[in-house]
């Protein structure tokens, strides 16, 4: 499956503008402030009626217009499938497929895949652990669709014996309410820590391989350090021990959601130490490493989105990064200059200068 | 804007008191019963002081029942070994729609939600205890809801009555975080019929 046709009726900067990608690597160029990104965002929004850049998709509507629309279509599988998104101040968002409306769950087998690389996104590198634990459990969704709802129903259990946490030190409940929030608490947290274990297991490797490739030089791990103990017996015991400070503190103190998935270098952490170059090398690689887990276990190659990605990487680590990417699979990139993307024959060079160009000669 | 009469006003006031029924939505209807024929405004004023004279809970089982005890409790022809405990009274309905069971119910008013303040005193579970410690139950299936609160509920329950009986739990296949009102009769009869001990 691959994008054959985007159309950005309506995306923020970009009117009727209409683009069709290359089934392997395309190059958006172009100066600053030309909507390379807005472009990446369009395509993002029409295959899956979201933005990685806000939650809020109001954003995307062009300044003074009502609403925006973007149409996206998938190629590949004997079919052709059309995916529409679109939003509007006064009539919310509608999503639909071939002119129907589709939920997100169906959609999602009718598309790619979609990775995103975005500068924003380095923060998974260089953040607190939340971010890398939402990651995680995001690649656990894709890989294992079967535990999307780990992450989400140990979160209600934790918010649930909060709240009794916090009533108990407030005089308002009793302790015996504990035992049967605890033991949903201990369930729901294996369940979670196994997927995490699990997924950080398949992608180790492979990110140490991709890193590797792709130039970040030095001994590499990507771990999993449980932030609590992993079993549910012990993890009913542990929340016994802690008690008396989960009643003090008014909260869990303790438990998956303390998790950290841990990526170093020489023996330190890149979020730390590492430079800007090392980081962004560290984020792709992870990129990279979950998009081979996916395709080597019968999931088809995601589409990557990379925005602004080779900035800060010297010319050896570029040429690197483009080799992989001509490995298979689908990709678009941008970049404000040409000279940054190796020659290549295979690459689709796209000026956005020129996009723009032919939809004011449409609109005309 | 003025108020309008006083009975109107008074109307008003009672129905925006509904639950999803706003300010604006009271006074359409308000309006639309002081239009509507004299025996039609009477006809629902006495359906709603009948249902509060005649509607109350069963004494046993907590379902609604006409009466001191429920239809369900009052059949002869129901298994009195089985106990199906389910959260709401509009739970049962679904159920029922199954055939697929004959025995009794429990209602235990709600779930276990320390968010909401709703703790085991607050559910009637002390009665199910002591209709299951009175003897003669073979089972109890525990049909509250597949939900995080629902599922802690079960789990609470079956911890205290495990020892007096065989518990059960409705077979997964209902969908995680649906509600029994809204699951089909295939599903709900397949989850009735494969349910597993807990
Ligand atoms: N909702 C919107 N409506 C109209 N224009 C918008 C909207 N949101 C952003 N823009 C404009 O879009 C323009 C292009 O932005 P974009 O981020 O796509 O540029 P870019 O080509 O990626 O630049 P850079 O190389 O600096 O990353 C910006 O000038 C911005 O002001
Ligand atoms: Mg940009
Ligand atoms: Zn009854």
């Amino acid at each position: 499956m691959f994008v054959a046709r985007v159309e950005a009726d309506r995306v923020r900067s970009l009117t009727g503008v209409v683009f069709e990608p290359d089934p392997g690597l395309t190059v958006i160029i172009g100066p600053n402030g030309a909507g390379k990104t807005n472009l990446v965002e369009a395509i993002f929004f029409g295959l899956t009626s979201r933005s990685f850049r806000t939650s809020d998709r109001r954003d995307l509507i062009p300044f003074g217009s009502a609403y925006a629309r973007c149409r996206v279509t998938v190629s590949g599988t004997g079919v052709d499938h059309m995916f529409m998104a679109s939003a509007s101040r006064s009539e919310g968002s509608r999503y639909t497929m071939d002119g129907a409306k589709i939920e997100q769950a169906e959609a999602a087998g009718h598309r790619p895949k979609v990775t995103v690389f975005s500068p924003d996104r380095l923060e998974l590198i260089k953040g607190p652990p939340a971010g890398r634990r939402a990651h995680i459990d995001s690649f656990v969704a894709a890989r294992w669709p079967g535990r999307a709802g780990l992450r989400s129903a140990f979160g209600r259990i934790l918010a649930q014996r909060n709240a009794l946490i916090s009533r108990i030190a407030a005089g308002q409940a009793d302790r015996s309410g504990l035992a049967t929030w605890d033991s949903q608490f201990a369930e729901a947290a294996e369940a979670l820590a196994g997927s995490r274990e699990k997924a950080v297991a398949e992608l180790g490797e492979r990110w140490a391989a991709a890193a590797d490739e792709l130039g970040l030089e030095g001994p590499k791990s990507l771990t999993y350090r449980p932030g609590a103990a992993t079993t549910s017996e012990e993890i009913l015991k542990g929340l016994e021990e802690k008690l008396e400070n989960d009643l003090r503190l008014g909260r869990s103190s303790w438990g998956p959601h303390h998790d950290e998935i841990r990526v170093e270098l020489d023996g330190r952490q890149l979020r730390r130490f590492g430079s800007q170059g090392q980081q962004r090398l560290g984020l792709l690689a992870l990129l990279f490493a979950e998009r081979s887990a996916l395709l080597e276990t019968g999931g088809g190659a995601p589409l990557m989105l990379l925005d602004d990605v080779m900035s800060e990487l010297d010319a050896h680590r570029r040429e690197r990064l483009v080799e992989r990417l001509l490995e298979g699979g689908q990709a678009v990139i941008t970049a404000a200059e040409g000279e940054l993307i190796p020659e290549r024959g295979a690459i689709l060079r796209v000026a956005i200068a020129d996009l723009l160009e032919d939809s004011r000669e449409v609109a005309g | 804007m003025s108020e309008g009469p006083a009975p109107l006003s008074r109307l008003t006031a009672e129905l925006s008191q509904l639950p999803g029924i706003g300010r604006r939505t009271a006074q359409r209807l308000a309006f639309h019963i002081l239009r509507s024929d004299e025996s039609d405004a009477r006809s629902l004023a006495e359906a709603i002081v009948e249902v509060k004279e005649k509607v109350g809970l069963c004494e046993v089982c907590f379902n609604l029942a006409e009466g001191p005890r429920c239809r369900i409790c009052e059949d002869p022809s129901r298994e009195v070994s089985l106990i199906c405990v389910v959260e709401e009274p509009a739970d049962v309905i679904p159920i029922e729609r199954t055939h697929e069971y004959r025995g009794l119910y429990h209602v235990l008013g709600g779930a276990l939600s320390p968010i909401d303040g709703i703790d085991a005193e607050d559910l009637r579970i002390a009665e199910l205890r002591r209709r299951v410690e009175g003897g003669g139950i073979l089972e109890v299936i525990l049909a509250t809801n597949p939900t995080t609160t629902g599922e802690a509920t079960a789990s609470h329950i079956a911890d205290l009555i495990r020892e007096q009986t065989q518990v059960t739990r409705l077979a997964a296949g209902l969908p995680v975080g649906a509600d029994l009102e809204h699951a089909d009769e295939v599903t709900l009869g397949r989850a009735m019929a494969g349910r597993s001990n807990v």
